[in-house]
């Protein structure tokens, strides 16, 4: 029988701490849609979608009321779009189609993103792949619900240079022609180094073609709950820290496990995975950041911070991993900078750096998330941003990630407003020296050595 | 056995609980256990109900515990007990 401290634990976490489940996503395989012919494959893809999450929405709702706890956002994710569109698209205008159909589909059955426009080029790219990397600029601007990501790198095959520069004038073609919204298409798009197939958080979700025909995966959140739980163990030592947070990310996972295993029974699909990540937002009291600073660090980017992400990230993996009976996607804690209200003050404050983000993307569950850079960086810089990256990734085994945002007309140190759940953020500045020459090369960068384990 | 938590928060004054069990009563929900502190002036109580006989949708019963809670000046929130075992079992 449960006891009064603890209903009133649960309770408090809800109300008082943000504690939530921050999506149930539905991934939809799409390769049963195929066809040569460009109407008919949107009309498969729009049917095939709208028929599967029809019930998506509503079921989440009546699961949140069910349990007095608020799900936030209800995705779907598809195919990459870049495989179930090769044969019908010649064009990448015709791949943009498929993004408007995506989008009308989103609307239909009320999710709030729709992700999976999306191509995997990790060792090279096909030409269906570069027509849809390269109509990503029009897709972005032409819908409000379709997130595309692209998987550059991976541990096994090394990085796709080529793609990785094209990538580069991708994302400030993406930024130009969403420049009187901020640059938002930008906040829709991300690259990947050993992406996970069953990520359930966008930009980055899509559904693998490793994956059944349609899955449902969770992921819950909960920084709020996970801070109050430190602030109270305030001056002890780090076998207490972790014990703590491993302790609150049991519980806080046990949440997600409940409403994947609900929301897979009502709607009748299979249950995938919960991901343990934490993901902030802009309210008050639902940061990160916080957590890093609840842990001793005075802001997040001072000395210590890449151990304290490197402990949170280990710790959540440790005690959600038991409270789930699969776990996946990226699982770990989100750093994203104008998502979370403190990360972007300690930017403001000149606390927090790229290169300080960078390094505590070696250890955290994703990499540089939602940081506004200057709208004049060069391609190439961009490039050279991401080729960093995607080289942790690949070295250290992980998923990284880089979703920035050159936004045009703003320089360094100037504020840019997304809204809702993208938050605001000072523009970080970036290193003022090139790698022109190094972007240039071409090419592919080879497997690294610890890959071969066969 | 459909077994429901209710959870009571708010200034203590006389006859919330008498409020809340007759509104329970009016809809054949059955009261299995109720327990409570009170801390200074406010009170804090969950009471584990059974709505096995209880014909209303469990919205209904949701927005109606949250106008008696509006009436006696207290929050009150109904969730299947699910979660709190998930949460504080193995």
């Amino acid at each position: 029988m449960v006891e009064l401290g603890e209903v009133f634990e649960t309770d408090t976490m809800i109300r008082d701490e943000n504690l939530d489940v921050r999506t149930i996503t539905m991934g939809i395989s799409l390769l049963d849609c195929c066809d040569s012919d460009l109407d008919i494959l949107c009309d498969n893809i729009y049917e095939k979608v709208t028929g599967a999450a029809k019930d998506l929405v509503s079921v989440g709702d009546e699961i949140g009321l069910d349990f007095g706890i608020p799900v936030i956002n209800k995705r779907v994710a598809v195919t990459p779009v870049s495989i179930v569109g090769a044969s019908a698209c010649g064009t990448s205008e015709d791949y943009v189609k498929i993004a408007e159909t995506l989008e009308k589909a989103a609307r239909k059955v009320e999710v709030n993103f729709i992700g999976g426009y999306s191509a995997l080029v990790q060792k090279g790219m096909t030409a269906a792949d570069r027509m849809l990397i390269r109509s990503i600029p029009s897709a972005m601007a032409a819908t409000e619900r379709v997130c595309g990501s692209v998987s550059l790198a991976s541990t096994k095959t090394g990085i796709d240079m080529d793609a990785v520069k094209l990538m580069g004038a991708v994302i400030k073609e993406t930024a130009e022609m969403t420049r009187n919204e901020g640059s938002i298409g930008c906040a829709k798009l991300v690259v990947f180094c050993n992406p996970a197939d069953d990520n359930p958080f966008m930009a980055g979700a899509f559904h693998g073609v490793t994956e059944t025909d349609s899955v449902i995966n969770v992921g819950v959140s909960g920084p709020g709950v996970i801070k109050r739980a430190i602030s109270k163990v305030k001056g002890q030592n780090f076998e207490v820290l972790c014990e703590t947070i491993k302790k609150t990310a049991f519980k806080v996972t046990r949440v997600g496990q409940l409403v994947a295993k609900e929301a897979s029974e009502r709607l009748n699909v299979p249950f995938g995975i919960v991901d343990l990540s934490l993901a902030p937002t802009p309210a008050v009291g639902d940061s990160i950041a916080d957590i890093i600073q609840e842990m001793g660090i005075e802001y997040v980017g001072a000395p210590g911070t890449t151990a304290a992400v490197a402990i949170l990230n280990d710790q959540v993996k440790k005690g959600g991993v038991m409270a789930s009976s699969y776990v996946g996607g990226l699982s770990g804690a989100f750093i994203p900078v104008s998502e979370d209200r403190s990360m972007a003050y300690a930017a403001e404050i000149g606390a927090l750096t790229i290169e300080k983000l960078e390094a505590m993307t070696c250890v955290c569950s994703v990499g540089l998330d939602m940081v506004p850079i200057p709208g004049d960086t060069s391609v190439e810089t961009i490039s050279g941003i991401i080729a960093d990256e995607m080289a942790i990734g690949m070295i250290n085994q992980k998923t990284t990630a880089v979703r920035i945002i050159p936004v045009c007309g703003k320089k360094a140190g100037e504020t840019v407003e997304f809204g809702g759940l993208l938050g605001s953020s000072p523009i970080m500045p970036v290193s003022r020296y090139g790698c022109k020459d190094f972007i240039d090369r071409g090419g592919r960068i080879p497997a690294p050595i610890h890959s071969f384990k066969n | 056995m459909n077994k429901v938590i209710v959870t009571l928060v708010g200034k203590d004054h006389t006859g919330i609980i008498a409020s809340v069990c007759s509104y329970f009563a009016e809809n054949d929900i059955n009261i299995l256990d109720i327990k409570q502190t009170t801390v200074q002036e406010y009170i804090n109580m969950m009471m584990i109900v059974d709505l096995e006989k209880c014909t209303m949708q469990f919205s209904e019963i949701v927005s109606g515990l949250d106008a008696v809670g509006k009436k006696v000046g207290c929050v009150i929130k109904a969730q299947h007990e699910e979660i709190f075992d998930m949460m504080h079992r193995i």
